[in-house]
């Protein structure tokens, strides 16, 4: 009876065991298989950049509707991202009196992390979700056959143009949200502590912050934008089954980006300290 | 000519079989059969969009599989397709759309592209909307635009696919009518697919049906519409009863 019972139980356990085996098999092969179709685009995306045989007009446009429209969010976001920063340091500030180093305690974490971290999360919402859903809409609706009847590489026309634009889009954002973070810390110290914008400065340029943590933040934002580029041409490019398809599309850009820009914003904050 | 040698071709089962096709220079050629009978896949192997298992695609005597980027290219130039969305450039205007394969496939100064353009635009009824959006238009509006694209380059090859989906009978008939016209003018092959037989049989010269993946009727339209084979009858007839 015992091994009878025993042996039903282990029949059992490897029944139930199974499935779940089988969904991790499943989720490694499309994992390997996303990251393989994501480097072959990247690499002919790379060679027509090298190349420069990419559309600039299309680059123009495309750094116009992803770039200069991104601007008011950006600002929004960094603003209350450096008021935030202030809010939270506030309470040690006061306990221990160190209204000297406010301004490099939110710099250094504006700059090495938050300020690249949430613009890029912003553009992903904002431009990585809009291009997925325009070049999924061009695949599903047969635009993209129709440049490649008529003999237009699409990487080149449409693919090489957006993923150098938001590359660009998110460096120089970076680059503006940092401007913005600290002004708006700035302005919050003084509001909620009472710090003067001066003392503030004073505590971020009196060497305890340099340029390489400002090169820390803008080298992630450069992963990251490749990050976004790349997947959402990719998701938007391989859409399929209509209007469904293009959400789908769209939700996997966006949870494929945000997710390899937090794995890659931990690897990059071993490997550039 | 455009011919078809044994093409094959399967995706998760196949989709094409043994496909044998022939279309003359100067033909206007009516691709005909039920949904998923493989009439646009033929159509993208002869542009080269895809490519078969197996078999062998030419056209004027050029083997499209074995070309090169470069051959595509040139090869391109000299075909014309109307896509069954209209596939018009939603980003492009009216006009920027039409314009596209001239400025892309051709060295011409953009004085000659605007003349084209409008002369394109008057011919399918269009004159003055140069500057709407592709969101803007109408389904008849959107296909006539897409017909003036895919015969704005002269190209000697024209490739419609449903041209007439989703419109009316009277634009249909106008639409079916205007490219007849333009295929008389340029001298130009075509080959259209169709599943409005009423008003796609009173414009082609031949026409070959399409079941299955199979290709199990080419012949003129007066044989078509006298075929003895009861599933080319009943197709073209429209009857309920046979075998289909």
């Amino acid at each position: 009876m015992r091994s009878v019972d025993s042996g039903s139980m282990s029949a059992d356990t490897s029944a139930e065991a199974a499935p779940p085996l089988a969904a991790l098999s499943h989720w490694a092969g499309e994992s390997v298989s996303l990251l393989g179709s994501l480097a072959v685009l990247l690499a002919a995306i790379v060679r027509r950049t090298l190349r420069r045989d990419f559309d600039r007009s299309e680059l123009l446009r495309n750094l116009y509707r992803m770039g200069i429209k991104s601007v008011p969010i950006v600002t929004v976001t960094a603003l209350f991202t450096g008021g935030i920063m202030v809010i939270q340091a506030a309470p040690i500030v006061q306990r221990y009196g160190a209204y000297g180093l406010l301004g490099w305690g939110a710099g250094f974490g504006t700059l090495r992390e938050i300020a690249p971290l949430l613009t890029a999360l912003m553009i992903n919402g904002r431009v990585g979700a809009n291009n997925t859903a325009e070049l999924g809409t061009m695949a599903v609706t047969e635009q993209i056959d129709a440049l490649r009847a008529l003999a237009i590489n699409p990487v080149g026309f449409l693919v090489a143009p957006r993923f150098l634009s938001i590359v660009i889009t998110l460096f120089l954002s970076t680059i503006f949200s940092d401007a913005l973070a600290l002004f708006g810390a700035a302005y919050a110290g003084w509001g909620f502590l009472g710090v003067e914008p001066g003392v503030f400065y004073r505590g971020l340029t009196t060497g305890l912050l340099g340029f390489g943590d400002v090169a820390h933040g803008l080298a992630k934002s450069i992963v990251f934008g490749v990050v976004i580029g790349l997947s959402s041409c990719h998701f938007g490019l391989s859409t399929r089954g209509g209007a469904p398809g293009v959400g789908r599309s769209v939700n996997s850009t966006v949870v494929v980006s945000a997710a390899g820009i937090f794995v890659l914003d931990y690897l990059l904050s071993f490997a550039l300290t | 000519m455009i011919r078809l040698e044994g093409v094959s071709k399967a995706f998760d089962r196949p989709v094409l079989a043994e496909v044998d096709l022939s279309v003359p220079e100067r033909c206007l050629f009516g691709l005909i059969g039920p949904g998923a009978s493989g009439k646009s896949l033929l159509l993208r192997m002869i542009t080269g969009l895809m490519r078969p298992d197996r078999g062998k695609v030419t056209v004027g005597g050029q083997d499209v599989l074995a070309m090169g980027d470069m051959q595509v290219h040139e090869f391109r130039k000299g075909i014309g397709m109307l896509f069954q969305n209209n596939a018009l450039f939603d980003f492009m205007t009216v006009a920027e759309n039409i314009a596209f394969p001239l400025r892309r496939l051709f060295d011409l100064p953009e004085l000659e592209i605007a003349e084209r353009v409008a002369e394109r635009l008057a011919r399918v009824d269009l004159p003055g909307f140069e500057a709407r959006l592709p969101g803007g238009l109408s389904g008849g509006q959107k296909k006539r635009v897409g017909v003036a694209r895919a015969t704005v380059t002269r190209a000697p090859i024209i490739l419609y696919d449903e041209p007439a989906a989703g419109l009316d009978p009277v634009t249909s008939q106008k639409i079916f009518d205007l490219l007849r016209a333009e295929q008389r003018a340029a001298n130009a092959t075509v080959i259209m697919v169709s599943s409005d037989l009423d008003r796609l049989l009173t414009v082609t010269d031949r026409v070959g049906m399409m079941l299955g993946g199979r290709l199990i009727f080419e012949g003129t339209t007066g044989e078509a519409q006298n075929s003895s084979d009861p599933r080319v009858h009943q197709f073209v007839h429209g009857t309920v009863d046979g075998p289909l």
